[in-house]
């Protein structure tokens, strides 16, 4: 719809039935299914893990506990903060960064390959043989790293067969499983956001470049990597939330002894059924990872609106 | 070497990494669905079989799983795209100020973790839930704790997100002054929407739905928490392999793939043909003749398609009637074979560390004379050794006075029976240099 019809008479442009449907389905998507399910885990986090008799009752008030306990353990431990779940943060946040510049790298050739490509049939045949992984289960991706990585995976033998090792390595225990994992799950997000602006870039902007003279370097730095910056936004954007929100990869692939954080949300929902603190754990969560991107969109100069496209 | 052949060369080689990291777990995944081997794995390769396939069939939860799976596929494509639609319409109309704003709003939800999502549906329902004063039982309770529609509705708020995605790419093509015509004609609102918006957007709804559908499918970080009682084929899969896993998740991950393929392939064969029949209305192609039919020609996907198809045809054929049963044994054979080889390793290290120790002991005590004969080595070779329990039975006689070698009953028969596989025919009371040394009882000798 080019022309912009003035929304405060939405009504009339759409009709009593089909304006009400329409701001029906959105406010109840937005205030339903968006707002106040974040406002009550808000609510939640803030509130102590009472027996239900004693819920609305003078024992339910506000409280920063939940969260005192993320930063200070328990009152018990000897340790004046909770090394244990802040290192698992850090750890997750900072995993969630490598692997998004890993999926960064490894993707930006591919993506430039495929959309600057001037045979359409090849990248056509690239583009179908990319989607097939991207709708198998999540489950499923790390089920087969980790018949791969496993002890007696194939990476092992391989390993042994070659004689490049003389016993297995424990891939799982070193995380190495995981990054892979992680890196593995959400790299087609990475890729074609990318390969979108890329393959929108006029190719006679580089051939320009190149006959005045203009190195390979200088090209993509100046050229290439300005117009593809939306595009990579969008999918670190992406990748990074996710990477940092995943379960299924680290309770698949990950080492006994190390945990991600959402392991540690889920532990405190399912395990020890302390909702309140899990909400806490999980708006943590939420808070420091869009605060992370918003930083990261200011310092590269990117618009939210980029995102998706 | 130019710098361009080089540069091709490492394109190349960045390529075949590239792929083999995308798509190389998925092969090797698919692979140990057809070895026999407990254990998903394709390096110690067994045998080929179609047995993981029946056990994954076999699986009632996975058969529940699969049931939930779609049920709450269905619910999340209405709802969601229902909304999406809704959303990219009010996307267009909405205050050019306000806009960003509003796109920011309802592309968040594609950004929040899953986790984040799937908690604060529970909490927030659950509360309603005691806000109407629902007991235990009642209608509302049952409605706001229910896994079916807590997870519809927790799926439902990030996948609408990538529902209005599709629409809006859609909607930026679309002439409201087709609307606008229609309503000048006489047609209602509603009908307008119907006639002339609802046809326009019907690919973008297709594809949205079979997005959302597949969203919901493999959702598991949302479900893991919406689902409560209930159990999708995701949650189910996620279980296993954690706890324990045999190659039948393998099996229906190669059923899924081989879904996918088929279902790419169509798609780009359809596509294709499309394509090939514009260009021949419009005139840039002749309609020749060639060996192939139409659908096929200058249409690789469709070929693959179609060999594909016969591919599996055959190997569902096979299925039915291929049987690994004598290849298993054979395997079964060589593991046995294979074990007894290292326990006779172990006997001879231990036979050598006795007989040092024996040498030493004879020093100082000669060895009591024996009525029997006796070998040097006793009887470590003695084939009872390795047998089990069970074959005691078929020995004719017991010997009347075992051989008491150096290394007397060290080696008697039952002190490896545990793990030791069936030996199919006993020993005779022996003769030879090594008499009945052999004998399995022979260790009564040293009464």
């Amino acid at each position: 719809m080019k022309r912009n019809l003035p929304f405060s008479e939405f009504f009339r442009n759409n009709g009593p039935v089909m304006g009400s449907i329409l701001i029906g389905l959105v406010a109840f998507w937005l205030i339903f299914l968006i707002l106040l399910p974040q406002l009550s885990m808000l609510d939640y986090s803030f509130r102590f893990n009472l027996p239900p008799a004693d819920v609305g009752g003078p024992k339910d008030v506000y409280t920063l506990s939940n969260y005192e306990y993320l930063i200070y353990g328990s009152d018990e431990s000897k340790q004046s903060f909770n090394t244990v779940d802040l290192k698992v943060f850090v750890r997750t946040i900072l995993a969630a960064m490598v692997v998004t510049v890993f999926n960064i790298v490894l993707c930006y050739p591919l993506a430039y390959f495929l959309g600057q490509a001037k045979g359409a049939g090849v990248a056509r045949l690239f583009v179908v043989l990319l989607i097939i992984p991207y709708w198998i289960n999540e489950i499923l991706r790390a089920f087969a790293l980790r018949i791969i990585f496993g002890e007696t995976g194939l990476l092992n033998e391989a390993l042994m067969f070659l004689h490049l090792a003389s016993e297995p390595i424990d891939f799982i225990r070193q995380d190495v499983a995981l990054y892979a994992g992680l890196g593995y799950a959400y790299i087609l997000l990475m890729l074609f956001p990318m390969y979108n602006v890329i393959e929108s870039l006029d190719r006679n902007q580089i051939e320009a470049a190149r006959d005045m003279g203009a190195s390979w370097v200088h090209i993509h730095r100046r050229i290439v990597i300005p117009h593809a910056k939306p595009g990579i936004a969008s999918g670190s954007t992406m990748v990074f939330m996710l990477s940092a929100g995943a379960l299924a990869a680290p309770q698949i692939l990950g080492g006994p002894s190390s945990l991600w954080f959402t392991q540690l949300v889920y532990q405190w929902f399912n395990d020890s059924l302390n909702w309140q603190q899990g909400a806490a754990y999980a708006i943590v969560l939420l808070v420091s990872t869009i605060a992370i991107v918003l930083t990261f969109m200011r310092v590269f100069k990117v618009n939210m609106g980029d995102i998706g496209k | 070497m130019s710098s361009a052949t080089l540069i091709r060369i490492a394109l190349g080689a960045y390529l075949l990494i590239f792929f083999s990291y995308l798509l190389g777990p998925l092969v090797v995944m698919s692979l140990t669905a057809f070895n026999s081997s407990a254990f998903p794995s394709v390096s110690p390769w067994a045998c080929f079989t179609f047995e993981w396939f029946g056990v994954l069939f076999e699986d009632k939860h996975i058969r529940d799983g699969l049931f939930y799976s779609v049920l709450i596929g269905i619910g999340t494509v209405l709802l969601s795209v229902s909304m999406g639609l809704a959303a990219s319409i009010v996307l267009t109309q909405v205050w050019p100020r306000f806009r960003s704003t509003y796109y920011t709003m309802i592309i968040a939800p594609i950004l929040i973790p899953g986790v984040v999502l799937g908690i604060s549906t529970l909490v927030f329902w659950d509360r309603v839930g005691r806000f109407f004063g629902a007991e235990d039982g009642s209608f509302f309770y049952e409605l706001f704790h229910n896994g079916i529609f807590l997870t519809i509705l927790g799926q439902s708020s990030f996948i609408a997100s990538y529902a209005m995605l599709v629409f809006v790419a859609r909607l930026q093509r679309f002439d409201p002054g087709l609307t606008e015509a229609a309503l000048d004609l006489g047609a209602t609102h509603t009908q307008a929407f119907r006639k002339i918006l609802l046809p326009f957007m019907r690919p973008a709804i297709a594809s949205a739905s079979v997005l959302a559908f597949l969203a919901s499918f493999e959702n598991y970080n949302t479900t893991t928490f919406t689902i409560i009682d209930y159990k999708t084929l995701t949650t189910v899969l996620a279980q296993k392999v954690r706890l324990g896993i045999n190659p039948s998740i393998s099996s229906l991950a190669f059923i899924i793939i081989t879904l996918t393929v088929f279902a790419a392939l169509i798609f780009e064969a359809v596509q294709r043909n499309k394509s090939r029949k514009d260009a021949m209305r419009q005139g840039r192609l002749k309609p020749g003749r060639g060996v192939l039919p139409g659908f096929l020609r200058g249409n690789p996907a469709a070929i693959i398609l179609v060999l594909l198809s016969f591919f599996v045809i055959a190997m569902v054929g096979t299925a039915q009637s291929y049987s690994p049963e004598q290849c298993k044994i054979r395997v079964k054979e060589a593991r046995q074979i294979e074990i007894q080889k290292r326990i006779e390793a172990l006997q001879k290290a231990r036979a050598e560390e006795r007989a040092k120790a024996a040498e030493e002991a004879e020093d100082a005590v000669p060895a009591a004379p024996s009525p029997s004969n006796s070998g040097a080595f006793g009887n470590v070779f003695a084939p009872g050794n390795l047998s089990g329990e069970e074959e005691s039975e078929a020995v004719p006689e017991p010997a009347p006075q075992g051989g008491s070698g150096a290394f007397g009953n060290v080696f008697a028969p039952n002190n490896l029976s545990e793990d030791t596989p069936d030996e199919p025919e006993a020993p005779q009371g022996g003769t030879g240099a090594f008499g009945n040394v052999f004998a399995p009882d022979n260790l009564s000798g040293s009464e």
